[in-house]
């Protein structure tokens, strides 16, 4: 993001006073297994769906927590973007889905050598959320079952 | 275990997540520039390369060259459509050839969709916007009825916003980002449509709608 400094007074004020959850410390797992021996997933908060899902929403104000299945093979064309922010531009991610949900660098990674393979599976929240306890308690833990279910050593995050 | 890229340091530095790569572009731009994929590499070497690191948390700056200027926002600029006399349905209808160009250049990737209003239909879908506003229309018959009218009326805005983006960025593919906002929230009709929308919905008495005008035009 640019510096807050360079952001119009209502959209650095509203990052500044974000009500996002604090903490004191931080789980550590240490890399057990080189990358370019590792299965990587790709989990965004970029609101992204399968065309036809169900889109994200705002149920009472409160955010939506629930989550979408991306399987690795869909086709760009087939994704769209539902997230309920607008202080976002969305117009590079028409140009280029890879700007925010790189599955295009992903694959190429592993043709490099530098990932040893892909997840089948990829999964779409939504950001900004203002209440994250539907995710601490349900969602974020489904998510990573089906993640260790799925054999995932790596996780890569992007917001948009 | 996770890796990531943050667009606002400040936040990382609050909920303190293991390993981030704090990122210096817009919103909506995580991974720098679009159709650049060495950049875009650049970037995601950053981010997995901090997996090398022993302990945490790592919250690490990813340095690059100039940042660029922050995006136009459609609440900080004046429309100046209303000169033109120039209804947003025609201007839709004018923007399908260009849109249809898009679709083509892109192997059929596009941000529309969301309203499940087919792209021909969205003259159509103006007119039921317009028609909301000045308070002839309450309703499109076409609405999915699992959407409620207030989810309908952000998602055909959506929609909008995507066809008319897409549409410019077919008719000038190296316009910048920057001029692609300024020209939409600036220079059209449909802008200057969900602007009027967005005071519209404010002054509604159904909760719903009134916090969804809050959403449709920043």
């Amino acid at each position: 993001m640019p510096k807050l400094e360079r952001l119009s007074e209502d959209v650095r004020d509203r990052m500044l006073n974000f009500p996002c959850i604090e903490h004191d410390d931080t789980p550590w797992t240490p890399m057990f297994k080189p990358l370019s021996e590792s299965n990587v997933a790709l989990v965004t908060t970029a609101g992204f769906h399968v065309r036809g899902d169900k889109p994200f929403g705002v149920p009472e104000g409160r955010g939506d927590t629930s989550y979408r299945v991306i399987p690795r093979d869909t086709s760009p064309g087939q994704i769209v973007q539902s997230h309920w922010s607008l202080s976002f531009d969305r117009t590079q991610t028409y140009r280029d889905i890879n700007i925010t949900f790189p599955m295009d660098r992903l694959e190429e990674l592993v043709v490099r050598g530098k990932i040893g393979s892909l997840s089948d599976n990829y999964y779409s929240y939504m950001g900004a959320l203002r209440d994250v306890t539907g995710l601490i308690e349900k969602t974020g833990p489904e998510v990573a079952k089906r993640l260790k279910d799925d054999g995932v050593d790596v996780v890569l995050l992007t917001p948009t | 275990m996770t890796t990531g890229v943050v667009l606002i340091k400040e936040h990382a530095e609050r909920v303190k997540p293991p390993r981030m790569l704090a990122v210096p572009f817009n919103f909506g731009n995580t991974l720098g520039e679009a159709n650049n994929p060495d950049y875009q590499h650049e970037v995601l070497e950053a981010t997995f390369a901090l997996l090398d690191h022993n302990s945490g948390p790592v919250l690490q700056q990813f340095e690059t060259g100039p940042i660029p200027d922050p995006i136009v926002q459609g609440s900080h600029v004046i429309n100046t459509s209303a000169s033109k006399r120039f209804k947003a349905e025609e201007e839709v209808r004018s923007f399908i050839d260009y849109y249809e160009r898009w679709l083509s250049l892109n192997l059929g990737r596009t941000g529309v969709g969301l309203s499940t209003i087919p792209y021909g239909d969205f003259g159509k879908m103006a007119n039921f916007l317009e028609g909301y506003i000045e308070g002839t229309t309450s309703d499109m018959p076409e609405r999915p009825t699992q959407f409620s009218l207030a989810h309908f009326i952000r998602y055909c805005v959506d929609d909008l916003k995507s066809f008319c983006f897409e549409s410019r960025m077919a008719q000038k593919p190296n316009i910048t980002v920057n001029a692609l906002h300024e020209w939409f929230w600036v220079e059209t009709s449909v802008a200057r449509l969900i602007l009027r929308l967005e005071k519209r919905m404010a002054s509604d008495d159904n909760e719903e709608i009134k916090a969804e005008a809050y959403s449709i035009a920043r």
